[in-house]
């Protein structure tokens, strides 16, 4: 149980510190203060401003995860997506399942893509060696039923792998842009449930 | 108070990590989809000219050689100090390719290409004085298999050189290629129920035999060696009959030069729907 209002700020600072910069912090803090004094002069107890405000620890927890899906909408990187995705999960224990079941899930499909576009990378060039040596007669190579077909299976099998890892990339892309508006949907969600409790 | 956590000074500059602009990425997209297509559209192209694709929709489709990537089951049948072999193989679904090249001290050295392991053929072998008899059967797969469907079956047999082998061939479906040059044969008994069958007769054959080819449903080519003294009784149900360097008479097909009176290597060709290609090298 909360004693006062400094130990309510103490709490959100402590927790904020190294996600947000101090000005942010700064801007956040006094947010508060500002809400507890004109609260109290209206005549409002500490302990009403604490039951209307929350806890201070889910408090941190929303605006860590709000501005970490910012920070990754705004730059765009693993890191950035990986810990938004964390930071939300810290909302709620359901996210295990409405976030990170779907975000493992994403990242699985796109690394298996990735992975067969680089093996049709390699194994192409590979295979288009083998088709020459089995056109110059050398038997140990002889995979192909036509080294003729194979020196042009190989362009193919190279050239749609270069197809999977870039259409790979444009999926990723498109999959954060997604992923974003969904997390930004879901922090929504939650912020909202708990305004009504 | 949302409003408060999302006040200016949150923002991060942004930047795109990939500066290829958008018109140019779709114009590589597109080159290496033609390029992919097209490579594709022409290899399977030269496989249909060669005459490669499968002719029916059971048949399985790789551009590979099914032998590619499987390492085969070896299977070695010791001489045991025999002077002659009898070499029986009955393969029901598949591909057979019998040469000769088995070490000096081995009757037989099978090597059978296929993922399934029920697909593994049954060996019998006995010594009787001085003659081995060999038989390699394929059990045939009485249950469903999952792994069997797709699966390659292929055989590939080498026979000694130096010992003079009864060869007996059976395939019910599948393409069939005899290679005995090197090899002294002392009967040949080839029956192919569909599928191709190419037999190549050996130059270092050093005593007569008789042999008897028969194919259901497909193509036979028989090589024989231009020196050797052959004749070659060829019936046909529904084909033709190329020849190119024997001599015929009727359904009769001779080696040039060739002596009745002395020793002669005949052959019994039978061949239900398919063409027969005749050649002396």
């Amino acid at each position: 149980m909360l004693q006062n209002e400094q130990e309510f700020v103490r709490i959100l600072q402590n927790r904020l510190e190294g996600t947000l910069s101090p000005e942010e912090l700064n801007d956040i803090i006094s947010d508060y203060t500002e809400h507890f004094r004109i609260g109290k002069t209206e005549g409002r107890s500490e302990e009403d401003l604490f039951r209307s405000l929350g806890s201070p620890e889910d408090i941190a927890r929303e605006i860590r995860a709000t501005h970490l899906v910012k920070k990754a909408e705004d730059v765009r990187s693993c890191r950035n997506i990986l810990h938004a995705v964390l930071a939300t999960l810290g909302l709620g224990l359901f996210n295990l399942v409405f976030v990170l079941i779907p975000f493992i899930l994403l990242v699985l499909l796109l690394f298996v893509i990735f992975v067969v576009g680089i093996a049709f990378m390699v194994c192409g060039p590979v295979a288009g060696i083998f088709a020459l040596l089995q056109l110059a007669g050398i038997p140990v190579f002889a995979i192909w039923l036509s080294p003729a077909a194979g020196i042009f299976f190989s362009t193919g099998i190279t050239t749609f792998g270069l197809l999977l890892v870039i259409g790979n990339y444009f999926l990723a892309r498109f999959f954060y842009h997604i992923g974003i508006r969904y997390l930004k949907w879901n922090i929504g969600v939650i912020t909202g449930t708990e305004r009504l409790a | 108070m949302t409003d408060s956590r999302e006040k200016p000074g949150l923002q991060v500059s942004s930047h795109d990590t990939l500066n290829i602009g958008s018109t140019r990425v779709t114009r590589i997209v597109l080159w290496l989809g033609a390029i992919t297509i097209v490579s594709f559209l022409i290899g399977f192209g030269i496989l249909a000219l060669s005459g490669e694709l499968p002719q029916s929709k059971d048949q399985d489709f790789s551009p590979f050689r099914h032998t590619a990537f499987l390492s085969p089951g070896k299977t070695t049948v010791p001489l045991d100090g025999a002077g002659y072999g009898d070499v029986a193989l009955t393969l029901g679904a598949g591909e057979l390719r019998v040469q000769g090249g088995a070490p000096d001290d081995m009757l037989m050295d099978a090597s059978i290409f296929s993922k399934a392991p029920e697909w593994e053929p049954e060996l019998v072998q006995s010594v009787n004085g001085s003659r081995k008899t060999v038989a390699l059967t394929d059990k045939g797969h009485k249950t469903k298999e999952w792994f069997s469907v797709d699966s390659p079956n292929s055989w590939t047999i080498a026979l000694n050189n130096g010992v003079p082998v009864n060869l007996e061939v059976n395939v019910g479906a599948g393409d069939c290629r005899i290679d005995l040059d090197g090899m002294t044969l002392g009967s040949l008994d080839v029956h192919n129920g569909a599928g191709d069958t190419t037999i190549t007769l050996g130059r270092s054959q050093n005593q007569p035999f008789d042999a008897v080819i028969r194919n259901g449903i497909g193509d036979l080519t028989l090589r024989v060696p231009r020196e050797s003294n052959t004749r070659i009784r060829a019936v046909t149900g529904l084909g033709e009959i190329s020849n190119n360097g024997l001599v015929q008479d009727g359904d009769i097909f001779v080696t040039a030069g060739f002596n009745p009176a002395i020793a002669v290597n005949e052959i019994t060709l039978n061949q239900g729907v398919g063409s027969i290609s005749l050649e002396a090298l």
